[in-house]
């Protein structure tokens, strides 16, 4: 039987290579090597294959190792007539091949945190790893995004902060009303010493005025003779290239975990057969984290065996019982409902009490903070409530994993989207009286300075996740695990070891990275705080894992829920840019401060520059948004993704069509040797009768 | 410093390196660990080629294969006389398979090796029992057992013989996400 080593280099579509047959596999593991022997797999010596394929290809061969070596060295025997050209040629080709293969291995010591990874996946699967995993991604997210602004707007503004009193900046001065233009955020007189920690805290006091928010920028444009910078155009385009960016990445995360869905024929179908025999971890070490995993896939094959059981009573029932379980699940959803709007009521009030409020001792600190409270304080009760409410919905396992994230995602994007929606009001004199906003287009009188009050707003709802995240591993985590190990009574025992929950950790990182997303334009260097506090959190997270936590007993399916994070975390990202478009098209910008206070909005700063473009570069642009080349575009888009869907179509029946082939192909074999079982029978009757 | 060492030919390390999946440092450290398990036994000079065969109940003992359920199988799959006594050519080839960067078709070979207890080439009930036990420790019911194992039969096998053949597996397999990261020992 001919062994046809081409056959490696297959797409998934290629045929199957052909596998030895049973007997000759046996025998080749069982006979000794060095026999060339005409019934065992000829190689393919094929000599005008390239070096490289044939490499790849013993690689890759199920044989012994000594009879590998034996084919390479007959390999090696074999000197192709080649030139002297061509023997150096492939002598190098051979040493830069080695220097990638080890250069490959050094640079993975690069990768961040790839050990601490591989240990937290050894030893709590891959659910786990795939919370770590995403905290790695928003981490780099955060420090390219901070590189971004830092080049395009802190470090020009530096530079020209420093070189102010050069007679080539432009400077101007807003032409508003009196009352609109006074801002003074310096504050007056004696102050007590803790109110510098107040001010860490909420970004007031010395942090106000300062590169942290919006308010600090000019509205500086340099122009010589050969250099022009706009830094109110720069503050604008870096914001736009900013979100453009994340949504880049997220969208090249999303693709690759989409491939492997799109490959593995989009539902993991074939539950029990994949789990039996690629649900072992062959990386795991030690005696426990084996136990853990033997229990976890003994659970799960449990709660698959449940799911079928509740789908046939399910099935079986009677047409009243029915009637009764869709109305006791209405009226829970109804509770449901009413909880999650209570909560946002809730925030809506504390918002606008919060912004009210002016003190400088330590209860404002815990004023300014209340709708960071209120929205931890929903957040953590709200999804508690609903988890004992599911338990009464008689939902099977996976729905009611489901409903409960589906449930607490909502509750966590929609109540951060009240709060803007109330901040935004109030600027906005939705809610005052109609007076306030006359003069200026917004409420001068309880923000001199919006942006910055926003930024602020902002930067405590961070502050307040980190602290949260920070006390509830000291105060809660250490303690409960103390507890458990020292005390020997029933119900500790019950209770057990905190279980380190993905789906809320995930949800709270994303939550985390939203806040960010919505308050970089007001404060810019909010992402570089939000790395610091990713990288902290990382370590704390590890710690935790470690020491107080025992994995979960239902594992976590990690390559669809990739997809699900990162679908959630869209859905973030368009909530932020949301109220980017919202703060950049609609709102006046403040008069008192930032770089766009002579403006009507932050918007216009870019039409304004677009005519000292050159005539070339403005005709350009002026064409591409014209309908003469955006209607095409758009026609040929459609094409293009016309043609896609229907090669992706096409695949997917070539797919079904081969696995079709393939039980037909089972069923030839099995005619053909009944066939030629009964010929014999038939034939060796015939010779006995005669 | 890949130039001082004096227990492979160059020759060797190069053999080495195109049949397997690893470097030349790696190939050396496995060789480090192949003396450590039994050193009155192991030469540290290979460049004579020696047959020597490590038993089985020295390889099972490593700590990457201490508590692995299938180590007795993963042993036996790679030993040329099927008892589990590993040259060191066995070792490395073993250890090259389960690297990360074996691809996915060699692994599903040697996969369908192990599971496959009673070696007749098809993964029947009774392998399908016994690895399920040795994967839940025996703490499932007998009659849980017994229906696990028909839905897997029942969702895998496509010629109807109620056994998996290797092509019934590797398509299931091709199908399964996680397969390359979970077949992995890392050394």
């Amino acid at each position: 039987m001919d062994w046809n080593g081409s056959q490696r280099h297959g797409s998934a579509m290629g045929g199957y290579p052909s596998y030895p047959s049973p007997q000759e596999s046996l025998r080749l593991r069982r006979r000794p090597t060095n026999v060339a022997d005409q019934s065992s797999p000829q190689f393919n010596w094929n000599p005008d294959r390239k070096e490289d394929e044939r490499r790849q290809d013993l690689k890759e061969l199920p044989l012994p190792m000594a009879l590998k070596k034996s084919i390479w060295q007959v390999q090696q025997m074999k000197i192709p007539a080649v030139s002297r050209w061509q023997s150096w040629k492939m002598q190098k080709s051979k040493t830069l091949k080695r220097f990638r293969e080890s250069s490959g291995g050094a640079l993975a010591y690069v990768a961040l945190w790839r050990r601490v990874l591989q240990k937290i996946g050894g030893h709590f699967g891959g659910g786990v790893q795939s919370y770590f995993l995403f905290l790695r991604f928003l981490v780099v997210l955060n420090f390219l995004s901070f590189l971004l602004i830092a080049s395009f707007v802190l470090v020009p503004s530096i530079v020209f902060q420093s070189h102010n009193s050069g007679n080539n900046n432009t400077v101007n001065i807003s032409a508003g009303k009196e009352e609109c233009t006074t801002y003074d955020p310096n504050p007056q007189g004696l102050v007590h010493f803790y109110t510098y920690f107040i001010d860490l805290l909420t970004g007031t006091g010395f942090m106000e005025y300062s590169y942290l928010f919006y308010g600090y920028y000019n509205n500086t444009e340099v122009i010589t003779n050969d250099f022009s910078y706009n830094i109110p155009l720069a503050y604008l385009l870096t914001a736009g290239f900013y979100f453009i960016f994340c949504l880049i990445c997220i969208v090249i995360r999303m693709g690759s975990a989409v491939r492997i869905a799109v490959k593995t024929g989009g539902k993991a179908v074939g539950g029990y057969s994949t789990l039996v025999f690629t649900g072992w971890d062959y990386g795991l070490q030690g005696d426990r984290a084996v136990r853990l995993k033997q229990n976890s896939i003994r659970y799960q094959l449990q709660v698959d065996l449940e799911e079928e059981r509740i789908k046939l009573k399910a099935a079986s029932l009677t047409l009243a019982q029915i009637v009764g379980l869709y109305s006791l699940r209405a009226f829970l959803n109804l509770i449901v409902l009413a909880l999650i709007g209570g909560s946002f009521y809730g925030i809506f009030l504390a918002t606008e009490f919060s912004q009210g409020y002016q003190g400088t001792d330590f209860v404002s600190l815990v004023v300014e903070y209340l709708p960071s409270i209120v929205i931890t304080a929903a957040n953590f009760l709200v999804p508690f409530l609903c988890d004992q409410i599911a338990l009464l919905e008689r939902h099977s396992p996976s729905t009611t994993v489901i409903l409960a994230l589906l449930r607490a995602v909502f509750l966590r994007m929609i109540s951060l989207g009240v709060l803007l929606f109330t901040l935004w009001s109030q600027i906005t004199c939705r809610t005052a009286e109609r007076g306030t906003c006359q003069p200026c287009g917004y409420n001068h009188t309880l923000y001199p300075c919006w942006e910055t009050r926003v930024g602020q707003e902002m930067y405590k709802l961070a502050m307040f996740d980190f602290i949260t995240v920070i006390a509830v591993m000291i105060l809660v985590e250490f303690p409960r695990r103390m507890v458990v190990d020292h005390c020997s009574c029933k119900l500790v025992k019950f209770v057990g070891r905190q279980e380190f929950v993905v789906p809320q950790n995930v949800l709270g990182l994303v939550y985390g990275q939203t806040v960010v997303w919505v308050g970089a334009l007001f404060c810019p260097l909010l992402p570089v705080i939000n790395t610091v506090k990713f990288v902290i959190i990382f370590y704390c997270k590890r710690i935790t894992l470690f020491y107080n936590c025992r994995p979960a007993d239902r594992t976590f399916r990690s390559t669809s829920s990739n997809f699900f994070f990162l679908l959630v975390l869209l859905f973030g990202w368009m909530l932020a840019c949301l109220t980017l478009i919202y703060s950049v098209a609609v709102i006046h910008p403040s008069m008192s401060c930032g770089p766009f206070l002579s403006l009507t909005t932050m918007w216009r700063v870019v039409p304004n520059s677009f005519y000292s473009l050159s005539d070339t570069t403005r005709e350009f642009l002026l064409f591409i948004g014209s309908q003469a080349f955006s209607v095409p575009l758009f026609m040929l888009s459609c094409v293009v993704l016309a043609y896609v869907a229907a090669l992706a179509s096409v695949y997917g029946q070539s797919v079904s069509l081969l696995r079709a082939q393939l039980k037909l192909e089972g069923r030839d074999k099995k005619f053909l040797v009944k066939q030629i079982e009964e010929l014999s029978s038939v034939t060796k009757r015939r010779e006995q009768n005669f | 410093m890949g130039n001082k060492q004096t227990i492979f030919t160059d020759e060797q390390l190069d053999a080495y390196q195109d049949c397997t999946f690893f470097t030349r440092k790696e190939i050396l450290r496995l060789h480090g660990r192949y003396h450590e398990l039994a050193p009155h036994l192991v030469p540290m000079d290979y460049t004579h080629d020696p047959d020597v065969k490590l038993p089985s109940a020295l390889i099972v003992n490593m700590p990457e294969l201490k508590e692995n359920p299938f180590r007795s199988r993963i042993v036996e799959s790679f030993s040329e006389d099927g008892e589990g006594n590993l040259s060191f050519n066995d070792f490395v080839d073993m250890f090259s398979v389960l690297s990360e960067m074996a691809p996915r078709e060699l692994k599903a070979i040697y996969a369908f090796k192990i599971y496959d207890f009673n070696t007749d080439n098809f993964i029947c009930k009774e392998d399908l029992e016994k690895t399920l036990n040795k994967l839940t420790r025996e703490e499932l019911t007998p009659e849980e057992v017994n229906l696990v194992c028909e839905k897997a039969i029942e969702e895998a096998d496509l010629d109807g013989d109620s056994k998996l053949s290797f092509a019934d597996f590797e398509n299931m397999i091709s199908r399964a996400p996680d397969f390359l990261s979970t077949f992995h020992i890392r050394i």
